[in-house]
């Protein structure tokens, strides 16, 4: 009876917890000689202890509905990391680690490259997570290996993209640029559409847009103001 | 015997006072400074407040030290007890060294104009109006977009700093020109027109200038008329105008000329011809410090990989490197067995001559305050909150804030076991 009562009382204050949770967060962090401006969407996965879905948007640093991640909702707080922006190479993601205050407000700290400043949230309304781009299917023939090289401050690089559709997720790609080293990048977005053809990887703000022709993709390397062209062809 | 002691000792002063006097410390911008230099940080001498970022270096005569900042004042003080003899506004910054010579301060200012100051007084004795004043500027520059605008380079920090020797001052100047004064009249001896902005400081060697503009090219001038002996090609950059210009001060040993540039590679060029001897290549990452050069090895340090280099003056060859926290842009000063650097986050830092390890080193009060988190807690640029944007003036706005943490461009001035620095924090330090 007594084993009952406590996991009667765990599991009303995990819900309690996940209400307390869902939402739209609007505050602030107050940096040395700044405040910066947070807007967090935190909302419920589907299905029991669903995996917890939510983005972030920081006007003052030009982050729109950027995914978060390790989102963890405990009885007295949560806990989430930004997925990409704000990651330092040494301290990792940025993270933010709040406690509930009554039902609408969370305050807590906020760790990026191993500074720390106080957060404060409050709740505004319901959730409104921005959802990742989707990837959309390729041609067939688009399928496989192709490769090209262009020239950088006039040092070669070699280009290979690998390109596959993984059904429902749409296309993935491999995208490597090997110049005095191989560069990995990773690619969160592959978009056909017609002839033209999309690759992005916002990770390292580098993308690749071409025109599938044949046996060739006519295109350019896209990084920052560099618009590089460079041909793509298949590899046998 | 007594008289060839005598004689020896003259000249070891003479020259001791010349290595203070004017920027990299001689006409050859050698970078060495002769003397006791502290292996440890014992305390702040004094520090000195001026309006503004002081960005140019300071030099010493006399137990004066003289020096420029941006709010637009050239100041003596007092080396002992770092209380100020006299300040001489310019209607414009003054992120340059002066250099001294005859009791004549001479320096330059954003206003276009040159100025030769009393150095017991700071009234003006003359004073030239240059084509004026600017900013290195290109379109997209950077990758700054829209890459159809044109920018002025925020990182263009230095105006040129004078040399004088034989009655003549040399500098260069944002209107492309290198100019040759008379430095008792200030009038015109000749004037030499390069392609772009001249903010290196020329050396004088054996009645040659050398000097780098913007414009791509190293140029040697001959003294006595201004007519040119060589010039030399370095790397361009079309795209973004990034890898391309002089910012780095020549240094001329034994025949040989070294310079930074921006095109990432640190050049020896024979000083006779011109011909390239070696260049080491930094991986993209630009050379903007003053190269220092003694026996047989040169110091010099790098800007976006933030290393600290000693090369093999013959070959290039390297001696040593380490890794540094972040860009620098301050010359390393070499003292017998201590090399000197400043670092744009905002730290002084004595390394051991021959291991080249950190002895000691000093943070800035704006650098520990880490204002809009520029600094990573491992005193790193925390790049991705500084240049999250390269549009319109957030680039510039980036780098005004990264500046603003109390960065040391100047390069340090050793002199009687004492290290004077200026910091954009706005004070010019004494540390010992």
């Amino acid at each position: 009876m007594r084993i009952a009562f406590i996991l009667f009382l765990a599991s009303t204050l995990v819900s309690r917890a996940d209400e307390n949770t869902a939402g739209r967060w609007e505050g602030m962090v107050q940096i040395p000689s700044r405040e910066l401006v947070l807007i967090v969407d935190l909302a419920a996965g589907s299905g029991d202890g669903g995996n917890w879905r939510g983005s972030i948007t920081i006007p003052g640093l030009g982050i729109k509905g950027a995914p978060l991640t390790d989102i963890a909702v405990k009885s007295d707080g949560v806990v989430f990391s930004i997925k990409n922006a704000l990651a330092d190479q040494r301290a990792g993601p940025a993270k933010f680690n709040g406690h509930f205050v009554g039902d609408k407000k969370l305050t807590g700290n906020f760790e990026q490259a191993g500074n720390s400043a106080p957060f404060s949230l409050e709740k505004t309304g319901t959730a409104q997570v921005e959802s990742p781009p989707h990837s959309t299917a390729i041609a067939k023939e688009i399928e496989g290996e192709w490769r090209g090289g262009y020239e950088l401050f006039g040092n070669p690089r070699k280009v290979t993209i690998k390109m596959q559709n993984r059904g429902a997720e749409g296309a993935t790609a491999e995208f490597v640029i090997v110049g005095r080293k191989e560069n990995k990048l990773p690619v969160d977005h592959v978009v056909q559409e017609g002839e033209f053809l999309t690759i992005d990887s916002h990770e390292t703000g580098l993308s690749f847009e071409g025109r599938a022709r044949k046996d060739e993709i006519q295109g350019t390397i896209l990084q920052g103001p560099l618009e590089i062209p460079v041909t793509l062809r298949r590899t046998n | 015997m007594k008289k060839s002691a005598l004689f020896l000792l003259f000249v070891s002063l003479t020259s001791a006072a010349q290595a203070q006097s004017m920027f990299r410390g001689n006409a050859a911008h050698t970078g060495v400074y002769p003397g006791a230099a502290p292996r440890e940080f014992h305390r702040v001498k004094w520090k000195f407040p001026t309006g503004a970022r002081v960005v140019g270096s300071a030099v010493m005569q006399a137990n004066i030290i003289y020096f420029g900042s941006d709010d637009g004042n050239v100041y003596a003080v007092d080396a002992k007890s770092g209380r100020q003899i006299w300040k001489s506004a310019t209607r414009g910054p003054v992120p340059c060294t002066p250099a001294i010579d005859h009791g004549t301060v001479y320096v330059g200012s954003y206003d276009g104009k040159f100025y030769a100051l009393d150095g017991q007084t700071g009234a003006v004795k003359w004073k030239f109006a240059t084509e004026g004043e600017r900013r290195f500027e290109a379109k997209g520059l950077h990758g700054w977009q829209p890459k159809t605008q044109t920018y002025a380079d925020a990182f263009d920090v230095f105006l040129s700093s004078p040399a004088v020797v034989d009655g003549a001052v040399y500098f260069g100047s944002g209107d492309g020109n290198v100019y040759s004064l008379d430095a008792n009249s200030g009038e015109l001896r000749w004037k030499f027109k390069t392609g772009d902005v001249v903010h290196a400081s020329p050396a004088i060697v054996n009645g040659v200038a050398f000097f780098g503009s913007w414009d791509s090219y190293f140029y040697a001038v001959d003294v006595s008329n201004g007519k040119e002996k060589w010039r030399y090609h370095a790397g361009e950059d079309p795209l973004i105008h990034n890898q391309v210009g002089f910012q780095s001060s020549p240094a001329v040993v034994e025949g040989v000329v070294y310079t930074g540039c921006r095109d990432a590679q640190l050049y020896a060029l024979d000083a006779a011809t011109g011909k390239e001897k070696w260049k080491f290549d930094n991986a993209l990452s630009w050379v903007i410090t003053s190269p220092a050069v003694v026996d047989g090895k040169v110091y010099f340090a790098t800007s976006d990989s933030s290393l600290y280099h000693v090369v093999e003056a013959g070959s290039g060859k390297p001696i040593l490197k380490k890794e540094d926290k972040a860009y620098m842009f301050s010359s390393p000063a070499v003292t017998n067995d201590v090399v000197f650097i400043g670092v744009l986050n905002g730290t002084l830092e004595a390394r051991d001559r021959n291991s080249g390890e950190l002895l000691w080193e000093f943070q800035t009060e704006k650098s520990k305050q880490n204002a809009n988190w520029v600094l990573t807690a491992e005193r790193k640029f925390n790049v991705p909150l500084l240049f999250f944007d390269g549009w319109r003036e957030a680039p510039l706005v980036s780098a005004d804030r990264e500046f603003a943490i109390g960065a040391i461009f100047s390069s340090p001035l050793v002199a009687n076991g004492v290290v004077y620095f200026g910091s954009t924090d706005g004070f010019l330090y004494a540390l010992e």
